[in-house]
């Protein structure tokens, strides 16, 4: 892997091409657009000028026209929605609608096959001029590739229209370029877009520029804009976002090439995505200064070992592996990215915050050489690359822009954390083994007559099935509380507030009912250790699932889950010591507590504001969630399919009435 | 245990309608667990049109499937109303059979008990052993395979599983109820859709032959040795004679009779569907020659397409007898131990063949869960049965998980499913072998007690 990284690090910063004259090249872009931006065609004019400046150099030019999705949580179509969505609605006619320009560079010595993708994101509807900024980095390097006689894959220039969001207009180019959409001709005629005519005015190629241009397979794609400008830093500075949809990252080289390029090549400061409040905390800083003693301490003793991290260095990567782990768990986007990640290209995207005025004219030709060069150097190296990146890299956390955690790291303390789980549930579950052996031997000693007796009074090995029973109607409920936002959102008006109470109060009403059609998860005298046994199983099941579709999802539900689903034991159980019972009842709990989702994240919330004083929204946890379910995360999933019914479990366990245990007892 | 169990059957048909009309979205016919290159409704409606255009069904490598099922089904897959999914006749066809293939299980499961009972009651143990489980089998077998999430699966998800499982369950249903036509027509269907069924003979002329389950003849001659020390009165001795049961030939020979007949009749009728179109000969290279010779190495839940993928090719023949064999091989030593079950047998080769299949899906495990559960008084000690549910679950949640990982994501790879379908494989052999070893257990304890 590091010979890979390292041959493409050497063929990407190979004298850079990019020169003093592609910087002016952008300047003049630049001008240009801004003239047409104050011009009152807005959108039209804008694409247009792009598609005629791509056009000069010679290369192939085409429009993407686009209607914001509106998102909507749909149950049954929870992981396939991706493929199947339909760009144009094909009822209603629209006067708002995006336009993507896409320039296309035919590679001299390629053939066709693969292709590189550049995307620069810039609201049509509201220019601002670092938006333009990126365009004009955008065309002097696209400008420059279409000179390039040494490009072996195609070259795709996105400026994506983000009148919607960047990423609905990324993503909508994506799925028209993966799945075509063959409309009949009564339906493109009902979803005529006014306006959109305008567009092929003066334009004699019509039919040519309308068709939908495709080039090869998409190798990677980068997506660069330029925010806004830092005054108080030294030097022009990078941010990376990486985290695409489920947790799900690109390939580390990718990023390994961005990072070296950008930090050695072209001298820009290098960032990733933190949690501020974690940089700044106190108790933070006074682990990392204990760490730093003892790691300086054991340095004494044996020069090898390397435990002493700097303080700041320390704090820092806890901070960057907060907010990765933070974003992966979430399931949500960091940005146009994941659109291409969920078609399986490796994206990433680069914020440039440069420290000059918009208006220097000298800080900018600087700052556009150096950008130049970075997108060039990344987009040679992606270039010159024989196969897609291997998948060997996709799983890992950041701590900071070089320095990764690598999965076979971060499985361990999550195996640690699994492995009790099946060891339990087979103690709970067995314990009616001992009988069974006496069964054995008596019948061994041919002692028939004591056999009947024993077989008597024995349920079988099929006792769990009653457990299992009560399992399986709560996993029912959990999955019909987590489609009833399907339902509920269809009521018109509804503050988050109602919508979050009818919710709870829905889900209350079908858990009774639930529990009046199958009957009371008591009245058929369950014992709690079974009931246990199963959740515990149940649990194990799901966190190995849910590790494998997103894993830090996983890992910070197991913090909670796994110690909730151990420490459950009824509140009646008798058996043990007034100390450690008490211990028990009081992280029992504690536990029930902390583990109902609401519960949870407003604590979440509390902890991450760092103060003390929240007033209690439930409509938050609503907006939450639909947050949550409009991104497809399948953290919604793990919350409610998973979670919940192992905290409800862990509530009957809790609450279990010990009768049957205790009438067995006076029995013996 | 009261179970109410027409409400539960209606339910779970109702269910499955619902899934039917209102589940278009759910892709399963597209699932590599539910439907493989011989079951799937698209290949089918593929060589429906093939032969529609006068080409040959099996042309390309398409249809892989039976001849009958082209012109029953394929008309059906031919109309498309709107707002439904593709194969939606189909479907409710399917619910049908599923819900026949519920009813037959159930009766049989009647039988089955009608015929425990008695053999209990001649060796007087009647008391002992139905004290502590006494459930109807019929009925929790039959509640088994209707509320089988696999069954309901591959009766929603347009594959052609549902009726292969049905013409196995009317043979078993007609050999326990000794009607030697329907036992018949069962088998040479059974066979003719998917071949491996073919082993289920000596089940099939045990059961006509011996009538059904019953315990061990060694228990009878020790009850009868027992018996004949103390006086007994005559009525119960010729009662206990008759309980071990002699080998009658005359259902066998007519089961025979009628299997000839109706084999004549099923090459018949597809040569004359097959008429201009290729012929019986193409139909056996096309069927069952690609069922022997694994020739589609998509994945699927078995471990077979993992294998031939990675063998060497001058290999590959000698695996393939290996393999086929393997089948073959465990059919005599499990006869000789089980002949006194026969049913019990028919339900070993089932399992048997749903590990060993070429092509497997989850309908194959759904019939053998629905004869598991006509034992359901035998094996009650078995042991494992925590691990064993809990397992069932966990892989079947896994498998389209480590798919959607390698097809679609492409973090993983093929050894991530190949994976999912080794642990699948060893949980099926686990129930197998210890469902067995439980059923030779429940034996030696009705041993035990009738000579103590």
């Amino acid at each position: 892997m590091e010979y890979i990284v390292g041959l493409l690090c050497r063929s990407g910063s190979a004298n850079p091409l990019f020169s003093t004259e592609d910087a002016i090249e952008a300047n003049r872009f630049m001008k240009g657009i801004e003239a047409v931006a104050g011009d009152s065609r807005g959108v039209i004019g804008m694409a247009n000028f792009i598609a005629q400046q791509i056009e000069a150099l010679g290369a192939e030019v085409c429009y993407h026209k686009f209607l914001p999705h509106s998102k909507n949580f749909h149950p049954l179509k929870f992981f396939t929605s991706m493929t199947n969505d339909i760009a144009v609605q094909p009822n209603g006619t629209a006067t708002n609608f995006g336009i993507n320009t896409i320039g296309i560079v035919r590679a001299p010595r390629g053939d066709g096959k693969e292709a590189i993708v550049l995307v620069t994101p810039y609201n049509s509807q509201r220019v601002q001029s670092n938006e333009l900024l990126s365009l004009a980095l955008g065309f002097s390097v696209f400008s420059l590739l279409s000179q390039a006689a040494w490009l072996s894959k195609d070259v795709v220039w996105l400026s994506a229209d983000s009148q919607f969001g960047e990423y609905a207009a990324v993503s909508a180019w994506l799925n028209q370029y993966h799945n075509p959409v063959f409309l009949s001709h009564s339906v493109v005629l009902h979803t005529k877009m006014y306006g959109a005519n305008h567009i092929y005015d003066g334009n004699s190629e019509k039919t040519e520029v309308t068709a939908f241009k495709r080039a090869g397979t998409m190798a990677a794609a980068l997506i660069f804009k330029v925010g806004e400008t830092r005054r108080y830093s030294d030097r022009d500075s990078v941010m990376i976002y990486a985290e695409a949809s489920n947790g799900q990252m690109p390939n580390l080289d990718l990023l390994n090439v961005v990072h070296y390029l950008a930090v050695h090549r072209q001298g820009f400061r290098v960032n990733i995505a933190a949690f501020s409040s974690l940089l700044s905390s106190a108790w933070l800083r006074v682990i990392a200064e204990i760490l730093h003693t003892l790691g300086s301490v054991l340095r004494k003793i044996n020069p090898d070992w390397k435990l002493d991290i700097a303080v700041p260095d320390y704090v820092e990567g806890t901070a960057n592996l907060a907010n990765s782990m933070y974003n992966q768990a979430l399931g949500v986007p960091t940005g146009s990215h994941g659109a291409f990640r969920d078609y399986q290209v490796d994206a990433v995207s680069l914020e440039f915050s440069p420290t000059f005025h918009v208006k220097n004219e000298n800080a900018k030709s600087l700052f556009l050489l150096r950008g130049g060069r970075l997108i060039e150097g990344v987009s040679r190296s992606v270039n010159n690359l024989l196969e897609k990146f291997h998948q060997s890299f996709f799983l890992y956390f950041l701590t900071a822009p070089s320095k990764f955690i690598s999965v076979g790291v971060y499985m361990i303390p999550f195996a640690l954390l699994l492995a009790p789980l099946p060891i339990v549930a087979a103690a709970l579950a067995d314990g009616s083994r001992s009988m069974e052996k006496t069964v054995d031997k008596l019948i061994d000693n041919g002692k028939a007559d004591d056999i009947a007796d024993i077989l008597q009074s024995k349920g079988g090995s099929w006792k769990w099935l009653r457990a299992a029973k009560v399992l399986l109607v709560i996993q029912l409920w959990a999955v019909l509380v987590s489609l009833l936002p399907y339902y509920i959102t269809q009521i018109p008006d509804a503050t988050p507030m109602q919508s979050a109470l009818i919710w709870a109060v829905l889900s209350i009403v079908v858990l009774i009912s639930l529990s009046v059609l199958f009957g009371s998860p008591y009245s058929a005298g369950v014992e709690w250790k079974l009931l246990k046994a199963t959740m515990i199983t149940s649990i194990s099941i799901g966190l190995g699932l849910m590790s494998i579709i997103n894993f830090a999802t996983a890992q910070l539900g197991a913090l909670i889950v796994i110690p909730m689903c151990l420490f459950s034991r009824p509140l009646k159980a008798s058996g043990m010591n007034f100390l450690p019972r008490a211990v028990l009842l009081a992280s029992n709990i504690a536990f029930a507590v902390l583990g109902f989702p609401p519960a949870a994240l407003l604590i979440m919330k509390g902890v991450s504001k760092g103060s003390w004083s929240w007033t209690i929204d439930v409509g938050d946890f609503w907006v939450w969630m639909e947050f949550l379910w409009e991104w497809s995360s399948a953290t919604y999933l793990y919350l409610f399919l998973v979670h919940l019914p192992c905290w409800l479990l862990c509530i009957l366990v809790l609450l279990h009435p010990c009768r049957q245990s205790e009438s067995k007892m006076k029995q013996e | 245990m009261a179970i109410r169990y027409w409400p539960m059957a209606a339910a779970a048909v109702g269910f499955r309608l619902v899934l039917v009309l209102f589940g278009g979205d759910l892709h399963l016919a597209s699932r590599p667990e539910v439907s493989t290159p011989l079951t799937s409704l698209r290949r089918l409606a593929e060589g429906y049109w093939l032969k529609q255009a006068s080409v040959s069904p099996y042309s390309g490598s398409m249809y892989h499937g039976s001849p009958l099922l082209l012109s029953v089904l394929g008309p059906l897959t031919n109309s498309r109303p709107d707002g439904h999914h593709a194969h939606i006749y189909c479907s409710l066809i399917f619910v049908a059979v599923d819900f026949l293939a519920a009813m037959l299980i159930r009766a049989t499961g009647h039988k089955l008990q009608m015929a425990r009972n008695r053999s209990l009651k001649s060796i007087d143990l009647t008391k002992a052993v139905n004290d502590t489980v006494n459930v109807s089998a019929g009925d929790v077998a039959s509640l088994i395979y209707l509320w089988n999430p696999w069954a309901i699966v591959t009766c929603v998800g347009s594959c052609t599983s549902p009726i292969e499982n049905l013409m196995v369950v009317i043979m078993i249903y007609g050999a326990c109820s000794r009607l030697a036509p329907l036992a018949a027509f069962g088998y040479v269907m059974a066979t003719h859709l998917s071949l491996y069924p073919v082993i289920l003979i000596v089940p099939v002329i045990l059961l006509l032959g011996y009538g059904p389950d019953a315990p061990p003849p060694k228990v009878f001659l020790i009850k009868g040795s027992s018996a004949s020390k103390s006086d007994v009165s005559d009525n119960d001795k010729t009662t206990r004679q008759r309980a071990v049961q002699q080998f009658s030939w005359k259902p066998v020979l007519h089961f025979i009779f009628w299997l000839f007949i109706l084999s004549c009749h099923v090459l018949l009728l597809s040569s004359v569907i097959l008429k201009k179109v290729g012929g019986l000969h193409e139909m056996f290279e096309k069927t069952y020659g690609f069922i022997l010779t694994v020739k589609d190495l998509s994945p699927n839940i078995g471990v077979l397409w993992y294998f031939f993928a990675e063998v060497f090719d001058f290999f590959r023949n000698f695996f393939l007898i290996v393999f086929n064999m393997n089948i073959i091989f465990m059919v005599l030593p499990l006869a000789i131990r089980l002949k006194h079950r026969p049913c019990f047998l028919a339900f070993v080769y089932t399992a048997i063949v749903a590990i060993l299949k070429s092509y497997p899906s989850a309908g194959d495990s759904a019939l053998y869960l629905g004869l598991l559960g006509l034992f359901v008084n035998e094996l009650a000690e078995m042991q494992f049965t925590f691990f064993l549910f809990f397992g069932y679950i966990g892989v079947s949640l896994l498998s389209p998980v480590m798919h959607n990982l390698w097809i679609w994501r492409g973090t993983g790879n093929a050894n991530f499913y190949f994976a999912t379908g080794l642990a699948y494989t060893c949980l099926q052999t686990v129930l197998l072998v210890e469902s067995v070893s439980s059923m030779i257990k429940h034996d030696r304890k009705l041993r035990l007690l009738v000579s103590s």
